[in-house]
């Protein structure tokens, strides 16, 4: 390792980084120190920064209409995560063994679901559920996130697929086995680390989706994101169940991206950079 | 097997695994645009039926979008948000980058704990900007009043509220320009700014004349995905502001959400998502292309 004064790490220079550090996350902290806060201490000035936390808006989100909300996010996010693996995974090796035209029509799909404003897939899926029955149920909204992962799971598959060598599979073709098998017993396995990682993207995609869940949901299919809005508009401005109720969701989702953090930027950027 | 044979099997499993992935992308990315064109030609209101098959003035929407006066401010709202919010994403990302591109494991470590704004979900985000800029509960306000300082109502002042979109969009986001700009600084050989050093230049000129133009495509190009995912600042200004004080804070966005679910206009909106999306196409043809053009060059 060469070293030099641009690349090392001064004492000086590790203060900065510690100091810009708190400042970044201190929106982030005070959210997370309010939901331990009576409604009593939230209210008090000036803000008590050393107090008894509190679990009493955790219990009572635990025994509101909140706890459903979370139940439907978990299972539209893990069933479409599931549905897109499954349709993206062997299309993704397809479009990895053979380069043919489907590249081009992937890439272009990939790049209008991502780039284009939400607003407008939400207007053509609101008519289309509102005349087949599909509004405020969880299949309308895992249908939704399915097809939306489907482009990203083809798109963060097909490289993991280019890296196994071609030879493996020909050995076990010549001695007989079928494609299908070969897929499932010989490749399948060795790409788990990518399946893993590109699960937890979609799952991520799905989890922290506010806008379809807004305007395709009412009350029985309603999501956590869209439950937290709710504190504010209708039940007063109850601050602590907002601030546990902002915590609560986006709990999985620091656990899960600090897993995949280095597939992060692939994810975000699909499509465009390499077309 | 024959070899012909296995042509065939593999032939057929290559259509199994492809088709119902295309027919399904398909269905999401061309059928959408196809009823939204059709239906910003009709004046669809979800109030009057039959009204979604008129297409006796197909372009009445289109004639009426340049004289109305919330369309052309949202558009202008839109732009004001995206440049300023697109300017100080990449510059603060940069200099982000630039503090952390060192070599410790203390800071590998903190790296991670810079990408959580980034990674929450948007509508907490959102949350978390509503308790900074709600007078009562705010540490801002808070210290605002230590120094005796009146601190105006941010996001219902005409002057701020703009400006406290701005601020929050930035932290949001910020960590997704440090992530690129730092991997481009990892590429840069150790020798050229070694061999800088060794002929006397200064830090700030191995900055300017090293640095600054290694890393200029890798600001470009994040600069362009913030300003494409830019148009989509939905929950911020949903939660923040809904739009106001006025329409101080209506982006095109929010003002097609509004005629599309709140006045029930869908015919109209649809026209205002088209123009928008032509917008946006632009936008990201011209990223695909300096894509490619990079990639070419390397």
């Amino acid at each position: 390792m060469s070293h030099h004064s641009g690349r090392r790490a001064t004492p000086g220079r590790l203060v900065a980084i510690t100091m810009t550090l708190l400042v970044v996350l201190s929106p982030f902290l005070w959210l997370l120190q309010m939901s331990f806060k009576s409604n009593d201490q939230i209210l008090q000035f000036p803000p008590p920064l050393i107090f008894t936390p509190t679990l009493e808006n955790y219990v009572s989100l635990w025994h509101s209409a909140f706890s459903a909300s979370f139940v439907n996010s978990l299972l539209s996010a893990s069933l479409s995560t599931a549905l897109a693996l499954l349709f993206g995974v062997p299309a993704a090796y397809a479009l990895s063994r053979w380069a043919g035209r489907g590249k081009h029509a992937l890439s272009f799909a990939i790049l209008v679901t991502r780039m284009a404003p939400p607003i407008a897939f939400t207007i053509p899926f609101f008519l289309f559920y509102r005349w087949i029955g599909l509004l405020d149920t969880v299949t309308g909204l895992v249908l939704v996130y399915t097809s939306f992962n489907l482009p990203l799971v083809i798109w963060m598959m097909q490289p993991f697929f280019d890296t196994i060598p071609v030879s493996l599979e020909e050995a076990a073709l010549v001695d007989g086995a079928r494609t299908r098998t070969v897929f499932t017993k010989i490749v399948l396995p060795m790409v788990t680390p990518g399946i893993a990682a590109t699960a937890i993207l979609c799952f991520l995609y799905a989890w922290n989706d506010f806008f379809f869940a807004l305007i395709l949901t009412r009350t029985n299919a309603r999501t956590a994101p869209v439950a937290v809005v709710n504190f504010m508009n209708y039940e007063g401005w109850e601050w602590g169940k907002i601030a546990a109720g902002g915590s609560l969701v986006m709990a999985p989702v620091l656990i899960f991206s600090l897993a995949v953090r280095r597939y992060l930027v692939s994810g975000l950027t699909a499509g465009a950079v390499k077309g | 097997m024959s070899e012909s044979g296995i042509d065939a099997e593999r032939r057929s499993f290559i259509a199994c695994a492809l088709t119902p992935s295309l027919i399904v992308l398909f269905a999401v990315a061309v059928l959408p645009a196809i009823y939204l064109v059709v239906t910003s030609l009709t004046p669809f209101q979800l109030t009057a039926p039959g009204s979604a098959t008129d297409f006796s003035v197909p372009l009445r929407n289109y004639g009426l979008l340049p004289g109305d006066p919330r369309f052309v401010n949202s558009l202008w709202v839109q732009a004001k948000l995206s440049c300023w919010g697109v300017l100080f994403q990449v510059l603060l990302g940069m200099l982000l980058a630039l503090l952390l591109n060192v070599q410790s494991r203390f800071v590998e470590f903190a790296r991670t704990f810079f990408l959580i704004p980034m990674v929450l979900p948007p509508i907490v985000v959102a949350v978390i900007w509503k308790l900074i800029y709600t007078p009562d509960i705010s540490p801002l306000y808070y210290a605002a009043q230590l120094l005796n300082f009146t601190m105006p109502a941010l996001t219902s002042s005409v002057d701020f509220a703009l400006t406290a979109i701005i601020i929050a969009d930035t932290w949001e986001w910020l960590p997704f320009t440090f992530l690129m700009v730092l991997a481009a600084l990892q590429t840069i050989p150790d020798e050229y700014s070694e061999a800088a050093l060794v002929d006397g230049a200064s830090k700030l000129q191995i900055f300017w004349y090293v640095t600054l133009p290694f890393i200029t495509p890798i600001l470009v190009i994040s600069g362009m995905f913030r300003l494409i995912d830019s148009v989509k600042a939905f929950p911020l200004i949903f939660l923040l502001t809904s739009g106001g004080p006025g329409t101080v804070t209506e982006v095109t966005n929010y003002y097609a959400y509004l005629l599309a679910f709140d006045t029930n206009e869908i015919g109209y909106s649809s026209a205002v998502t088209v123009v928008m999306l032509l917008l946006v196409a632009g936008i990201s043809l011209a990223l695909v292309w300096m894509g490619r053009r990079r990639e070419a060059m390397a």
